[in-house]
């Protein structure tokens, strides 16, 4: 009876282990594949945020309507944080083609899972932070006495709206690429 | 235990040799060596890093409870008033620090949900769906966190500091103890979204395989 139930568990081991792997080398080729995209996602949102430069056709001799990202301090940080996610991403691909070669890497893949899951919290932090702000810039706030400056600088307002879808993109990649890690690594 | 479990292995390769011909052999001692190791000897380590899972699981709660009661207590009305303007500040003239008071009581709901499945997997050191389960909501749950405690923190620093570009004043210096207590808030919801990405480590480290 040992013996019946033990062939009975090596057929079933036998078969599983082939398709198995290929579950997982296919899974390690979509990750590479969702990596690139989330590179050109941050990176688009880096440069359409970087490149904000609005002024306005008239000016006094004190205030100067010019409207730049670097005005906004929240701003400089979502541009810095979507270039060193883009920066990471890109390091981080050469980790993905090895664990495409490699299907039963486990540290590394532990490791990859951490750095994906923090870069994940600072391309949120990024854009939910820049987020708030657009927000405020479109509809102000009457009890801080915030004007929503939208009303002056449309397409500075478009451009920066524009640039977090982007990011928010980015975010919802991220958590699928930690799902494929983490599955990859309770396969074997 | 470590006679018991060798003789245990003996025994199953004799008579895999003997039933099974056609197959290989060592395809043959891997399965039963895999099956003759005894749970609690390779469950050890597994059943630490859930305990520590479990402790942090319950510092996650306090963190993002406090900054949800925290935030959601806020109610500061200034000593003066004019027919125009009502000098009163609480949580929800700004939506983004309503949506900071709803993430950080998602994420507690989450955390408290989720309390018994981590019971389970310490008390089952080799359950894997349970496993990988916490681990996706904890990622949803660090995204969710971090971005009501960045939107909250945009906000105060705009409310601490001003913007001349945008000529937004900075309110903090005539609503002092609101913004107090919303610094507070966003500060203990950055270290409660800290603690999920350590859950989301804790439990791709006991997903691995030997």
């Amino acid at each position: 009876m040992k013996a019946g139930a033990l062939e009975l568990g090596h057929a079933s081991k036998v078969t599983a282990t082939v398709p198995q792997k290929g579950v997982n080398r296919g899974m390690s080729i979509l990750d590479l594949f969702l990596r690139i995209i989330v590179i050109i996602a941050t990176l688009g949102s880096a440069i359409a945020m970087g490149t904000t430069n609005e002024t306005l056709p008239f000016f006094t001799q004190f205030i100067r309507f010019r409207a730049k990202y670097s005005d906004l301090p929240t701003f400089t940080f979502f541009v810095v944080a979507n270039a060193i996610v883009s920066a990471y991403l890109v390091l981080s691909l050469g980790m993905s083609i090895f664990h495409i070669m490699r299907s039963r890497a486990q540290a590394s893949r532990i490791a990859l899972i951490f750095f994906d899951a923090a870069m994940m919290a600072l391309l949120t932090a990024g854009a939910s932070a820049s987020a708030a702000i657009v927000y405020l810039a479109h509809k102000g706030n009457t009890k801080a006495n915030w004007f929503p400056i939208c009303q002056q600088y449309d397409s500075f307002c478009h451009r920066t709206s524009g640039s977090l879808v982007g990011s928010f993109i980015g975010i919802i990649i991220f958590i699928l690429l930690v799902l494929f890690s983490a599955v990859a690594l309770s396969r074997r | 235990m470590d006679s018991k479990s060798k003789s245990h292995e003996t025994a199953i390769n004799i008579s895999e040799t003997e039933s099974n011909k056609g197959k290989s052999t060592a395809a043959a001692t891997i399965v039963a060596t895999t099956k003759a190791i005894p749970h609690n000897q390779k469950g050890g380590w597994r059943r630490g890093v859930a305990i520590f899972d479990f402790i942090l699981r319950l510092c996650g709660l306090v963190a993002a409870l406090a900054a949800a009661t925290t935030m959601g207590t806020t109610d500061e009305t200034l000593p003066l008033f004019t027919q125009f303007f009502q000098f009163e500040a609480s949580y929800d003239d700004l939506p983004a620090f309503s949506y900071f008071v709803v993430a950080n009581a998602i994420a507690s709901g989450y955390l408290v949900l989720s309390l018994p499945f981590s019971i389970v997997c310490i008390v089952r050191p080799h359950l894997v769906g349970a496993r990988l389960v916490l681990l996706i909501l904890d990622t949803v749950m660090v995204a969710f966190t971090t971005a009501g405690a960045a939107a909250a923190a945009a906000i105060v620093y705009l409310a601490h500091n001003g913007n001349s570009t945008t000529q937004w004043q900075a309110i903090c210096q005539q609503f002092g103890d609101f913004c107090q207590q919303v610094s507070g808030a966003v500060v203990a919801s950055f270290i409660a979204a800290v603690i999920f990405i350590f859950l989301v480590i804790f439990s791709a480290l006991s997903l691995r395989r030997h």
